[in-house]
């Protein structure tokens, strides 16, 4: 259904060996979460023009020539600027260029200059300066953001959509760049940009890269995002969360990242605005959407990339919404489609599964009527079967059951389908979190009847207990001695 | 009671049993909890390298290596045994093979309740030792052979002459002199496997204390070992035989070890 279409103008790798991938692909994982360790995580994209594809990786030539023929040719300064982006491709000659006197000057004059090509051939060479992995690089090209930020509400799609890629991959740089960006007004052009773009799916996604950039920083919380949630942009980015099933995830994607991080500068509990604004509802209904279809065919849809912050928003923007009010908010078919998405991720992405839990968790912690749910719509066997399952899973699960268990109506249901089997194994896991969360599980059933007791200890669950005396953690010995001593006492021999 | 926590769980901040509510000490206080989670907390972490991954056009869908899921793993929770398995069975056979017929006075490891018995018997029963004297108590190890022997060396050749045992059977060790048994570590075990190796720790003081040859019969409920652990004495226990140790009213496995937990308030370390 939902086809993340083929990366369009972005840059590919050639690299046609799958070893050799696999090599780079866990290289820069690692990379990446070093770089999320030091707070330093971030990412630029490139936009390719089709024509030049090929010449992807051209020698590299000597950029000071072609800078000086730039500045004395006069009729073929297109030509020559196309020569210029492609030799700026490499990052040696990007820091030629950006040393050169003048250099910036010239391009930002073209930029602002009265041929049309030359200023898109220009943007080009700033696109592709921006990209540098050289903060030094990227930096030079601020003197053009005013620029770059006025054609924003342009009509030349190719041209916008550079520009905003541009100011893109300068946002995360330092937070003068920022400073500088904010000063000039880049939230209202991009209001405006996505405002009067709605319709151009490859303009909202670059809207919603560059917004994603802005606020995924660290001081995004204090600065940025409380202009963001003051203008309309989340009303907007609510509104396009919706994917395209000709044009793809990518747009959707990009904003529902925008979504959670604007939501994770909220404190918690202080998210009403977007509240009020129909984010929790539009995620819900998508998460049930998208749960619907995962379930039924096998995904290489790489559904993931928008499952993954859809979930994030659901599961934060819980706790700014009142009890009350929650079962009208989510959807109602929400705690079946992230079970559904819980069993589809658990082997490939284990911790998608583990969010979609801690979401569930989240829902159903207050909640008479979301637990109901899960009784009524069958789906506390699936639950149990995950316990098994670390990583995280299973505390998560045992928690969600927690919840339901503590709710006091629901016991006999959930000792039908297992329950307690179950926690005669997870009294024996490594973790104690899990066999401390167990434990309260099993005071809660033999609260609420007695008979539960005598059940367990047909499933042989004393022993388990009686062996839990001797752990180290006062807290399982403290559990495990009080159910033998106050709840079990007439089973003991 | 505060909705909103950052990071997991509460539960790193159980209480610990001097702080519990309730008059019967009831340690039991789970909350739901709506959890709410920063940007930068690790439970995103995997989810982040992934947009990542995919804005520098590195992402691809399924899993090109072994799939990263884990099973939870089992622990054995005896205190200082740090065995870990993979499957419930393997769990169980572990702990139903080292600890369940452990012997409190010297924490060695026996494969079954009777082999248990008779060791309590022959290690640390005074009155067992003076019997000895005029007749012939070392039971034959073969179940259902009933033969008994006056010396542990009669009863070693009878089990390699008639019944074919090897002559290094490990559950037919000579007793130790205590005395060099307490200068050694404490932690020795016999253990019917060869790997692993159990520290089962059955006191609430280190069982060096004891010197169960010099204990008094009659003062049973007075042992040394009783009075290192606050207990209160189980009466049901006190009416067992008084030459038997192997239920002592504070703490052993194997049959009718359950009641010896009663009372109890927590244990060691």
């Amino acid at each position: 259904m939902w086809r993340l279409s083929k990366v369009r103008h972005k840059a590919r790798l050639h690299d046609n060996s799958s070893e050799q991938l696999r090599l780079k692909r866990r290289e820069q994982e690692k990379a990446l979460r070093q770089a999320r360790k030091d707070r330093q995580l971030f990412s630029k994209r490139l936009l390719l023009n089709e024509d030049d594809e090929e010449e992807l990786y051209t020698e590299e030539q000597d950029v000071v020539k072609l800078f000086q023929h730039l500045q004395r040719c006069g009729p073929e300064k297109e030509a020559s600027l196309k020569h210029l982006r492609r030799a700026l491709r490499h990052p040696s000659a990007q820091n030629t260029f950006i040393k050169l006197e003048n250099s910036m000057h010239l391009l930002v004059g073209l930029l602002s200059g009265s041929s049309s090509e030359c200023r898109l051939q220009a943007v080009c060479c700033l696109h592709e300066l921006s990209h540098a992995p050289q903060s030094t690089v990227s930096a030079a090209i601020l003197p053009a953001s005013s620029y770059l930020l006025t054609y924003l509400s342009g009509q030349s799609s190719k041209f916008t959509e550079l520009c905003l890629y541009t100011l893109g991959n300068l946002c995360p740089e330092n937070d003068v760049i920022k400073e500088k960006l904010l000063s000039q007004g880049i939230i209202p052009a991009l209001v405006n940009c996505l405002e009067t773009q709605m319709h151009n799916l490859a303009l909202v996604e670059a809207v919603g890269f560059t917004l994603s950039q802005l606020l995924q920083g660290s001081k995004a919380a204090e600065k940025i995002a409380p202009i963001v949630l003051g203008s309309r942009l989340p009303l907007l980015l609510c509104s396009v969360l919706s994917p395209d099933p000709e044009f793809g995830l990518a747009p959707a994607i990009e904003c529902a990242w925008c979504l959670h991080y604007l939501i994770c500068s909220c404190a918690p509990g202080e998210c009403s605005i977007l509240l009020t604004q129909g984010a929790l509802s539009k995620c819900s209904s998508l998460l049930v959407s998208i749960g619907g279809t995962v379930g039924e065919e096998k995904t290489d849809e790489e559904l993931e990339l928008l499952v993954w912050p859809l979930l994030r928003c659901v599961g934060n923007l819980v706790s700014s919404c009142p009890v009350e009010l929650l079962p009208g908010e989510v959807h109602v078919c929400l705690p079946a489609a992230l079970c559904s998405l819980l069993h589809t991720y658990l082997k490939t992405q284990p911790a998608l599964a583990r969010e979609a839990a801690w979401v569930l968790n989240n829902l159903t912690a207050h909640s008479v009527d979301l637990c109901s749910t899960l009784v009524t719509c069958n789906l506390l066997p699936g639950l149990i079967q995950l316990l098994p399952f670390s990583h995280g899973i299973n505390t998560m699960i045992v928690r969600v059951l927690a919840n339901v268990a503590h709710k006091k109506k629901f016991y006999d249901q959930l000792v039908h389908v297992g329950l307690l089997p179950a926690l005669c194994a997870t009294l024996k896991m490594a973790d104690t979190e899990m066999v401390v969360l167990s434990l309260d599980v099993l005071y809660m059933l033999f609260d609420g009847n007695s008979k539960f007791g005598e059940e367990f200890v047909k499933q042989g669950g004393l022993s388990t207990l009686e062996a839990l005396q001797y752990n180290h953690e006062g807290d399982l010995r403290h559990r495990a001695l009080y159910l033998l001593e106050h709840r079990l006492e007439c089973y003991l021999s | 009671m505060d909705r909103h926590v950052f990071g997991n769980s509460c539960d790193d901040n159980c209480p610990t049993s001097s702080e519990t509510e309730g008059n019967d000490g009831n340690p039991f206080n789970f909350n739901p909890q709506v959890i709410h989670l920063p940007k930068d907390h690790e439970l995103f972490e995997d989810g982040d390298i992934q947009r990542h991954m995919y804005l520098q056009n590195l992402y691809i869908s399924a899993a090109d290596e072994e799939p990263s899921l884990r099973v939870a793993e089992f622990a054995c929770h005896i205190s200082g045994c740090s065995a870990t398995f993979q499957a419930l069975p393997e769990y169980e056979h572990h702990y139903n093979s080292l600890h369940r017929h452990v012997c409190c006075m010297c924490r060695r490891s026996l494969p079954t309740a009777r082999l248990l018995d008779i060791h309590i018997q022959e290690w640390h029963d005074s009155l067992f030792a003076v019997l000895t004297l005029k007749q012939d108590m070392y039971q034959c190890l073969v179940e259902g052979c009933g033969l008994k022997f006056r010396t542990t060396k009669d009863r070693k050749d009878h089990l390699i002459n008639i019944h074919k045992y090897p002559p290094d059977f490990r559950f037919d060790k000579i007793k130790k002199d205590s005395r060099s048994k307490r200068a050694q570590s404490g932690t020795e075990m016999e253990l019917c496997e060869p790997e692993g190796g159990c520290e089962v720790d059955c006191s609430g003081s280190s069982s060096q204390d004891l010197e169960p040859v010099k204990m008094n019969i009659s003062e049973e409920n007075a042992s040394p070992m009783e009075t290192s652990v606050p207990i209160a004495p189980d009466p049901a226990v006190t009416a067992k035989p008084q030459y038997s140790y192997r239920v002592p009213s504070n703490v052993c496995f194997g049959q009718g070890s359950v009641r010896g937990f009663r009372g109890r308030q927590g244990k060691r370390k």
